[in-house]
């Protein structure tokens, strides 16, 4: 973050807008707003068109002479395709109810990331070629031609969208934005147009599994390195099973919470919880990632990359998937699998095996969010928790745009929190559950040279963590998104410094009391529980 | 290809300061890297760690989890970052080659 402004004077925000008409304001890439280029080798892995090196600094974009043409070709199939994006094309009244709900917007005060307009930069050119008024009436009809600039302007904004779908929340007509953010990228990656923090993963994930590229010895020993540290903790060895045939459950998660703190304690959390309750499951090192970084480049590429995981479980021969807490993994999993890769009828609706319940609502993708499995076990009474142990946090809880706008888990987690802290404060209401602000980094904009749009786009939910950071004294921020986990703690240590992050079952395993486990004396950061520092100190 | 030259070693790195070879690799190398990343000393804590990166790597082909490094090298969970400010100068440090963009993310601080 070297490069960053200090936050007072990224929080400046210019809100005056250019003089010049929107269609005749060329786009401007600003330093620390975007991505690097795809690299060649990472488009060419999953056979992606146009596979070379490339970059959007440089003028010539190296394209395929008859890019114009293809781009067309692929609008005109997508409308036929997809009925929802005709409709979006077509029904804007462009009432502007969209207009300063979007985290970039707020915190960057460029008119074009207001949806409605971000939306216009590619409804302008629908009008142009599939409209008969935009045909006949041209630029007053808002209709415009795709020209390079203009190719140019949906690269550098539909990469300033993350997909968050905040604003449709607002859009009296229900417009999925976030819809035609994804068509933008379908389109771009026709010609090769990817950013390459999407695509290196998309081929670690083809080739290896993960977007990380781990392989199959890695996983294990970093598996064994957490182990290792909750015999520390608890005194209980731990032995979980790798690609294990015959298993209840296929266990996957996004492979970061494998990699970085604080994933890493939230990866901990599941080790533990599954084995007190001695659950039938296994990892696999096969469909090692719940992430889908396909879903960011085409709808067929998600498809593949989804594919994994249902392959896995076929083979393995499970009855049902348990995911771990990840944030766009659900919006596949819940909105596309089941018509990409459904029905998966060789798997049993899922029934959890510690209390009975069935899962009706995972009925079709025969997969439950571990959000649902843990509430469910703390329903039951088949947890004994100790919320103290979470006294030295003060929580609030951040929804994950995927979850909670994807598919609806608002209670679940907020409900396990409460069952394993003591000290709960809920953000203003404008900016959780269904109207959560966007960590200001997913659909694979979390890269390393985009900084200053990251934390612009990370300012409004920082915002309202400061609040309850100076009216209750909150010092952590749970999440359910691996993602999140990752990004908020760069958002928080730039806006927020005082507030950690971290996945709801890393604060689940500090409370779950463990059938023989010593007394505990560090919590899963192997830092001191409360009250038992100076124990610790002694020993 | 940039090259630079320590006690009278060359070493030939990439573009973004990598070491090219692998096997190029020693603790006289490691000073001259160092020195590239404006370390001036190669203490035996830093050493340490950037060893433990490379057998890692051999045997991984992976970065390693931060807080894995320190609990073999024996250092309180921060020490990377403690010892060298940022763990991709470790890595450099140790010859190996540049992480994905995904990886580097996750380091950043």
């Amino acid at each position: 973050m070297a490069k960053l402004p200090k936050p007072e004077e990224l929080s400046k925000i210019d809100l005056k807008p250019p003089k010049t008409d929107w269609m005749d304001t060329p786009v401007e890439f600003k330093e620390d707003m975007y991505c690097w280029g795809a690299k060649g080798k990472n488009l060419k892995v999953v056979e992606f068109p146009n596979a070379r090196d490339w970059s959007p600094k440089e003028e010539d974009w190296k394209l395929p002479e008859n890019w114009k043409e293809i781009v067309m070709e692929a609008f005109g199939d997508r409308l036929s395709k997809y009925r929802s994006f005709k409709l979006f094309m077509d029904i804007c009244v462009r009432c502007g109810a969209c207009a300063d709900k979007c985290h970039f917007f707020i915190g960057g005060g460029d008119p074009k990331n207001m949806p409605v307009l971000r939306a216009e930069l590619m409804r302008s050119v629908y009008r142009k070629h599939f409209t008969t008024g935009g045909k006949i009436f041209g630029k007053t009809a808002g209709a415009r031609e795709l020209t390079l600039n203009v190719l140019k302007e949906w690269w550098y904004y539909y990469y300033q969208c993350t997909e968050c779908r905040r604003c449709s929340v607002f859009c009296p007509y229900g417009i999925d934005t976030a819809e035609i953010t994804m068509m933008g990228r379908e389109f771009l990656n026709l010609l090769g147009l990817n950013i390459d923090w999407i695509a290196g993963p998309v081929a670690n994930c083809y080739m290896k599994g993960n977007h990380l590229g781990l392989e199959p010895h890695t996983i294990k020993n970093s598996i064994e390195f957490f182990l290792d540290d909750i015999e520390n903790i608890t005194g209980i060895k731990i032995e979980p099973t790798f690609n294990r045939k015959g298993a209840e459950i296929l266990f996957v998660t996004p492979s970061g919470d494998l990699f970085a703190d604080p994933g890493t304690y939230t990866a901990m959390g599941y080790l533990m919880l599954f084995h007190e309750l001695g659950l039938d499951y296994t990892w696999s090192t096969y469909a090692s990632e719940g992430g889908n970084f396909g879903f960011f480049t085409s709808n067929e590429m998600g498809k593949r990359l989804n594919s994994k995981i249902y392959a896995e479980a076929k083979r393995l021969g499970v009855k049902w998937i348990l995911g771990g807490e990840c944030g766009h993994m659900w919006r596949v999993l819940h909105q596309y699998m089941d018509t990409w890769n459904g029905p998966a009828d060789f798997l049993e609706v899922p029934k959890s095996p510690i209390t009975g319940t069935v899962f009706e609502n995972a009925k079709a993708t025969k997969m439950v969010h571990i959000a649902e499995f843990t509430a469910d076990l703390i329903k039951h009474g088949k947890l004994k928790l100790d919320p103290r142990r979470n006294d030295h946090l003060k929580v609030t809880f951040h929804d994950s745009c995927n979850t909670s706008r994807g598919m609806g888990i608002l209670e679940e987690p907020r409900y396990i929190i409460k069952n394993v802290c003591k000290n709960f404060y809920e953000m203003p209401e404008n900016t959780i559950r269904e109207y959560t602000f966007c960590c200001g980094s997913g659909t694979g904009l979390n890269a390393s040279e985009n900084m200053a749009l990251r934390m612009r786009g990370g300012l409004p939910r920082a915002n309202a963590v400061k609040y309850v950071h100076d009216n209750h004294g909150v010092n952590m921020l749970a999440n359910i998104c691996a993602i999140d986990r990752a990004t908020l703690k760069s958002a928080m240590e730039y806006w927020v410094p005082d507030v950690q992050v971290c996945g709801i079952h890393e604060l689940v395993a500090n409370a779950l009391v463990m059938k023989g486990e010593k007394e505990r004396t560090l919590d899963l950061r192997l830092e001191p529980l409360p009250g038992k520092a100076e124990k610790e100190g002694n020993e | 290809m940039p090259v630079i030259e320590y006690g009278g070693v060359k070493i030939k790195l990439d573009e973004e300061g990598y070491l090219v070879n692998f096997d190029d690799w020693s603790e006289k190398t490691a000073c001259g890297l160092a020195e590239n990343e404006g370390i001036e000393e190669l203490s035996k804590d830093r050493l340490e760690i950037i060893k433990f990166m490379r057998e890692y790597y051999t045997k991984f082909k992976a970065f390693p989890i931060l807080g894995a490094v320190c609990k073999n090298v024996h250092k309180p969970g921060d020490c990377v970052n403690e010892t060298f400010m940022d763990p991709l100068k470790a890595w450099k440090i140790a010859g190996l080659p540049k992480p994905s963009e995904e990886v580097i993310s996750y380091l950043q601080r």
